[in-house]
């Protein structure tokens, strides 16, 4: 009997574990539960879930403040949700059709896999199209029907240390060959080309699809994505894999990038301290620079992925995300406001403030960004013929987490482009319908 | 002549009721008391386990309905070569942690014992790695293992060995990481092996003096067979540890290089959380846990047996 009571102890201890993932659920849609919706002294209630901390978050609250002006009837109730822990609350929420009224979300694949289970309302009517920048509109855009509107908009550029540069006389290179030169002047003199932190594999990402889209052109992504002919195991694919292997084997990148994470920050250290020269990644890393080496900002600048010879992308096509995309959950019992909230969440005003004092940029138009650097990166936006939305964000989960993984992969010379190519298109077979 | 034994009867009647009723109440009174514990035990470990069980027979991403699919996930699960790889590492981390971190523990518990000068301060140096959380200790060792300029690669420049990139690349990262387990856990075995050396009674050591035993005979014919109970429960903790590990793999590498690192539990993490297979997720789950039931088991079984031989009457 004792030993029975020991066994089963033990398998207390150890299904606690695998079980916690049925537990977590319930506890907070019951806390979501709560003042949702319901008229407060007969006021009616908005519910706004958004992921921004600080000056962002106060830039919203300014925004709620002037929608609340205008509604005295209307209280909204904002929450803020750390990042993490946002994408998992929402499902939950959206599950139990408790969702709140207005919430964040980063357009592309993952809002679209709400839509298709009718949880968003569709804000086509509510929205002026001519109010934003078309290609970030388009990515909470699906069959014609508007379901968010982007109020921040992100891309990825090569930064550089102009100091490096220019005390071994080189230029921003334009093209793949002059890029390698670069990198071949770099190595002579011990310094590594290009900073890499891929533990968590998005940040090599990038480079995947900058080769692609220079290779093939953005086209091939979309045809593949939208099962129109070509796929994830395409010439362009395998291509794009040789060109990062190509780096690799040059030792381009610093030595064991896939084991060193982004976020603790030792692959942007290699680039303050001057041990590195260059590094591919979205705009917001001039917020990190900000942070945490503000002199590094004098010595900071950028240039666009190069082309490829023979390769039919150019440097008009960028890689983008949105973020913040608001939207309207289906379950509101005032859609309508909600509509306006949404829209005075992406007013020309909200809009002004966020570019001027968050440093980002704004997927509405016309907004001219007041600070020198943001400028740069706004014209560059203004050239661009084709944005490319991140894949990870685009594909569905599971064939995003794959593509992660693949790419990972190639880039430690674990796989062949070949073998990830195929395994990509077996898996979006299989998912892509 | 007939009402003597009908007393009789009626006596034993009565006997019998009141035997009946004061097994009832004592049944209730045992049940109150019990209650308690058997419902939060139905509620947090039956009911999850059973659920489980259930989610694993549905293909399912979390939300809405699922989809029947019988043992359609368990046939995936058997073919799928990230699952196998998982299970390899993690026979990797329950070998080490039974034949490095246990021993360890023993060597570091015996240590403490040895008349050395200034002991009673190791005993809490050995001790302190325990006492740090795990994300924290996550970020120490990556920061350690930096390819370029982490500290382990400045102490083996001394030796003249090249830079290793050692969570980076797919046959090292597995080894480093189980270099910091052994660190964090190897003091918690201490604790155990030192409580129980204290329990054993010194006349025993008197006893084998007088008889002339030398220090190695002590350790192997009176330490370690009254130790054993204790190794036995170390290593119940240890396996069935080890089989759920997940926290400092998913915080040094997240189960990568190429998932060169992949446990069970982050390889069941990343198809809940990240691919919303919550059914494939829940047949993972429910593979350890059987795993961990079938381990538990047979050591149980095998420490009977021993029992049973009498050895040493412990």
């Amino acid at each position: 009997m004792k030993k029975l009571l020991s066994v089963f102890t033990i398998m207390a201890v150890l299904l606690l574990t695998a079980c916690g993932l049925n537990g977590g659920g319930s506890t907070e849609q019951a806390a979501s539960d709560s003042g949702k919706t319901e008229s407060n002294g007969g006021k009616k209630t908005l519910e706004f879930w958004h992921i921004d901390p600080g000056e962002r978050e106060k830039v919203y609250e300014e925004a709620v403040a002037r929608f609340e002006e205008k509604h005295p009837d209307v209280e909204v109730k904002m929450l803020q949700i750390p990042n993490d822990a946002y994408k998992q609350k929402l499902s939950v929420a959206m599950s139990g059709n408790k969702a709140p009224d207005v919430f964040h979300s980063w357009g592309g694949g993952w809002l679209k896999n709400f839509v298709d289970q009718g949880k968003v309302y569709d804000i086509t009517e509510t929205t002026d199209k001519s109010h934003f920048n078309e290609l970030a509109l388009n990515n909470a855009t699906y069959d014609g029907k508007v379901y968010g509107v982007p109020l921040g908009l992100s891309m990825d550029v090569v930064f550089y240390n102009k100091e490096i540069f220019d005390k071994y006389g080189l230029t921003p290179p334009k093209t793949y060959d002059e890029w390698l030169s670069v990198i071949d002047t770099l190595k002579e003199n011990n310094i590594i080309p290009i900073a890499l932190a891929n533990q968590t594999k998005w940040p090599g990402a990038y480079y995947f699809m900058n080769f692609a889209s220079r290779i093939a052109g953005p086209e091939l992504f979309e045809s593949a994505f939208n099962r129109e002919g070509r796929g994830f195991d395409d010439p362009g694919y395998v291509e794009a894999g040789k060109y990062i292997q190509d780096l690799v084997k040059r030792d381009a990148f610093n030595p064991g990038f896939n084991g060193v994470p982004y976020d603790e920050g030792q692959g942007r250290q290699l680039l303050y301290t001057g041990q590195a020269a260059m590094m591919d990644m979205t705009i917001s890393f001039v917020n990190n620079v900000r942070e945490e080496a503000p002199e590094f900002e004098e010595k900071l600048d950028f240039f666009l992925f190069p082309t490829i010879p023979g390769g039919k992308g150019d440097q008009t096509h960028v890689g983008a995300n949105t973020g913040p995309v608001w939207s309207v959950a289906q379950n509101s019992k005032n859609p309508d406001l909600a509509a306006e909230l949404v829209n005075e969440l992406a007013s020309t005003e909200t809009a002004q403030n966020y570019t001027d004092r968050t440093g980002a940029l704004t997927g509405v138009k016309d907004i001219v960004p007041a600070d020198e650097f943001t400028k740069r990166f706004y014209d560059v936006l203004e050239q661009a013929t084709h944005l490319q939305m991140p894949y990870d964000q685009t594909l569905p989960p599971e064939l995003a987490e794959l593509h992660k993984d693949t790419t990972q992969a190639i880039f430690g010379l674990d796989m062949t482009p070949e073998e990830a190519a195929q395994k990509m298109e077996e898996k979006a077979k299989e998912v892509l319908k | 002549m007939d009402t003597p034994i009908k007393v009789a009867e009626s006596k034993t009647v009565v006997k019998q009721a009141s035997r009946t009723h004061k097994k009832l109440k004592n049944a209730l009174t045992i049940g109150a008391f019990v209650a308690p514990a058997i419902i939060i035990y139905a509620v947090y470990v039956l009911f999850p386990i059973i659920s489980t069980l259930m989610y694993s027979f549905y293909k399912w991403d979390g939300m809405g309905v699922g989809v029947f699919i019988g043992l359609q996930n368990y046939v995936d699960l058997f073919k799928d070569a990230i699952f196998w790889r998982a299970l390899t590492n993690n026979t990797w981390v329950v070998l080490t942690s039974v034949f490095a971190q246990i021993p360890l523990g023993l060597i570091m518990a015996l240590m403490l014992f040895a008349p050395i000068k200034g002991i009673k301060f190791f005993s809490s140096v050995y001790f302190f790695p325990f006492l740090m959380s795990t994300v924290a200790i996550g970020l120490l060792w990556v920061l350690m293992f930096d390819p370029i300029n982490g500290i382990i690669n400045s102490i083996i420049n001394l030796f003249g060995v090249e830079n290793i990139s050692w969570l980076s690349e797919t046959n090292t990262a597995l080894f480093a990481v189980l270099l910091v387990i052994v660190w964090q856990f190897a003091p918690f075995y201490m604790i155990l092996f030192k409580a129980a050396i204290v329990g054993i009674p010194d006349e025993l050591y008197e006893a084998a003096e007088i008889d002339g035993a030398n220090p190695f005979q002590k350790f192997f014919h009176i330490t370690l067979p009254l130790l054993m109970p204790t190794i036995v429960s170390s290593s119940i903790l240890a396996i069935v540890g080890s089989l759920k590990a997940f926290d400092i793999f998913y915080i040094m590498t997240g189960g990568g290089p190429n998932h060169g690192t992949e446990l069970l539990g982050t390889y069941m993490f990343k198809q809940a959380f990240i691919n919303f297979n919550m059914g494939y997720a829940s047949a993972i789950a429910f593979v350890m846990f059987f795993l961990a039931l079938a381990v538990t088991i047979i050591i149980q079984v095998m420490d009977h047996l021993r029992k049973k031989k009498g050895a040493y009457g412990v």
